[in-house]
């Protein structure tokens, strides 16, 4: 398997070579990783890669996924225009 | 701000069937989802459902979404917001944060939650996993049932679950030639009947082989080829094995992952189990989690089968209504029918698995 | 092997093969169900009581071949697609077997097809006898094709024919 050419997460490009790379640096928390690489932080919000990423760092530091910390997951769970938020703020003034 | 009595986020069979139970004890129901039309991925489903009478056995998928749709929107007590993204869940005033139509924002304060948001599809790490042709089976689905659109020719099926089966059966309907179904497992893992009925259309199925590499076409730079390789019974590829099919779209079907971003923003006890697809919350057998009021249902309670997604939904529709005080005489019925249905479908060899995931889940 | 390749082995089928002096007498239904998977809608569409009732939804279904006349009306509506009717008394030299065909085009009656083994292979040439396609099957057609009489426990399908786009 080329590692360079395998994606782990789609929407920020980022490929297994640079996941087990920053492993083997010591970085081995879903949180510190998501920082440093971007991966999960891109359109589809770690959807497709949070999977991925948990399954990778269980067998690189023979930890069970229970014990896994995950990612922070805060709102909003998808891309939101600020306009949208916005607009919000605006009604609620107004009611 | 908006107030309804019950929330419930999804409008797939699990969150059709909790707004309906719902409404029929007496409770208000907002129900949502993201999509322009209600019935979740229901409206993919051209296969007839198993299960019994009572679970639409022998009803094609696509019909159940039409029935249920229907009798959510007809009924009174039920608000459907179409469109509309439950964006947010902010714990401390209880509030839900929606996005609706992607221009407005809209703040809900319901007294109970009901979380049927599904699961989204998994995905599988390969060398150029990354190429135009590459697709979920969801995805694929998408395209061809909802949209009329075919994904390619000539296609490699990754995944011998119920979803690639009954997929690579919906491909050769449509008239795209399936090469080869591939399962890194030793054994089919759907059922044997929808195994059956792709192999008589003459679709190899092949156990315990995984995707090693895809290739793209050097000018359009889209998928031609893939290289499939055995795996032994550790899961580990044995070199020398490799096998190279000339395909344009791969298709990958390798599992659902509960889409449970709105459990963990409410705070509820969520545990890991491989069974049910991954980070699941723990809750009783009312379908209530370690967050009181908050409810599931369905795929994100659990990847199962939509037959048992509903009775789930009804389950957790019923119960949330009680808790409000609603009971229109037939709770105590309903509830024990329901539970009832649920240990018929898991009951069996092939609701194993299930079994063993609920096992560590219980409060 | 049936949990490898989805193809029932000969040891599998054994135990669903209808006795043979019961299939000397005219039609009668064969299911091709080898794994309990709870569903039961054969029992439902059974109108005589060939099908048993079922103790537990995930239990294999039961045929009492002496009861079971060959209407078929059991093939469309099993979920797996895996009831057929079996005819071996059709002609001299001919078994009428029926099964549920869910792909465009439909063939017509009268027409020659290429017949198909459970892995898809094709085993021989046989004539399409009848197509029902109405409100009760809805949108799973059955159709019954003549085949050579040797064949009537080794075909199952038939080859798709043309471009469905």
């Amino acid at each position: 398997m080329t590692k360079s050419k395998t994606i782990i997460c789609r929407c920020e490009d980022v490929t297994l070579e640079e996941i087990e790379a920053v492993i083997e640096k010591g970085y081995t928390s879903m949180d510190e990783i998501k920082r440093i690489t971007r991966c999960g932080m891109g359109q589809c919000q770690g959807r497709t890669c949070r999977t991925l990423l948990l399954a990778e760092l269980a067998r690189a530091t023979k930890t069970h996924p229970n014990d896994i910390k995950v990612t922070t997951y805060r709102p909003p769970v998808k891309n939101v225009k600020m306009s949208v938020i916005l607009g919000g703020m605006e009604d609620e003034e107004n009611s | 701000m908006k107030k309804t009595e019950i929330a419930v986020i999804g409008g797939g069979p699990a969150g059709l069937m909790a707004a309906l139970a719902a409404a029929e004890m007496g409770a208000r129901v907002t129900i949502m989802d993201r999509n322009s039309r209600l019935g979740g991925q229901l409206v993919k489903q051209t296969h007839m459902f198993f299960g019994s009478e009572k679970e639409y056995a022998s009803v094609r998928g696509i019909d159940i979404g039409k029935v249920l749709s229907a009798e959510v929107l007809k009924n009174p007590r039920i608000e459907t917001m179409l469109d509309s993204t439950v964006i947010g869940y902010y714990p401390d005033d209880g509030v839900l944060g929606v996005e609706v139509e992607e221009k407005t924002f809209v703040k809900i304060k319901p007294e109970k939650v009901i979380v049927a948001t599904g699961a989204s599809e998994k995905f599988l790490p390969f060398e150029n996993n990354d190429l135009p042709g590459i697709y979920g089976a969801g995805a694929v689905q998408t395209l061809m049932n909802e949209h009329g659109v075919v994904p390619g020719e000539n296609v490699l099926m990754v995944g011998a679950g119920n979803i690639g089966l009954i997929v690579s059966y919906q491909l050769m309907q449509a008239g795209v030639n399936v090469k080869a179904i591939i399962d890194a497992a030793p054994s089919i893992g759907g059922y044997w009947v929808h195994a059956s009925k792709v192999a008589r259309l003459g679709v190899p199925i092949m156990t315990s082989y995984t995707v090693k590499a895809a290739y793209p076409n050097e000018l359009t730079g889209a998928l031609e080829r893939a290289v499939i390789w055995q795996v032994d019974d550790k899961w580990q590829p044995i070199p020398g094995t490799e096998k190279v099919l000339k395909v344009d779209v791969i298709c990958i079907s390798v599992g659902l992952s509960p889409l449970a971003e709105i459990l963990w923003q409410a705070g509820c006890r969520m545990k890991y189990v491989p069974q049910l697809g991954g980070h699941v919350a723990l809750r009783d057998e009312n379908m209530e989690t370690t967050v009181p009021g908050v409810y599931v249902a369905g795929d994100v309670a659990g990847v199962e089968e939509a037959s048992s997604a509903m009775i789930e939904g009804r389950l957790a529709g019923l119960n949330a209504a009680k808790s409000l005080g609603y009971d229109n005489g037939k709770y105590d019925e309903k509830r024990r029918e329901a539970m009832e249905q649920l240990q018929n479908l898991r009951s069996g060899p092939v609701g194993e698995k299930i079994r063993q995931g609920l096992a560590q889940l219980a409060l | 092997m049936l949990k490898t390749s989805g193809i029932p082995t000969a040891e599998d089928l054994a135990v669903r093969i209808p006795p043979e002096e019961r299939r000397k007498k005219g039609p009668v239904v064969m299911i091709e169900c080898f794994q309990k998977i709870p569903c039961n809608p054969c029992f439902t569409a059974c109108k005589h009581g060939a099908i048993q009732k079922f103790e537990d939804i995930n239990d294999l279904p039961e045929v009492n071949f002496d009861n079971c006349n060959g209407c078929g009306l059991c093939i469309s509506k099993c979920p797996g697609l895996a009831i057929f009717v079996i005819d071996e008394t059709y002609s001299e030299n001919e078994a009428a077997v029926s099964l549920p065909f869910e792909f465009l085009p439909l063939p017509r009656e009268g027409e020659e097809v290429d017949l198909l083994d459970r892995s898809g292979k094709i085993v021989g040439r046989g004539k399409v006898l009848k197509v029902r396609n109405g409100k009760y099957e809805d949108r799973t057609p059955v159709i019954t094709v003549a085949v050579p009489r040797e064949l009537s426990m080794v075909v199952r399908n038939i080859k798709l024919g043309g471009d469905v786009r």
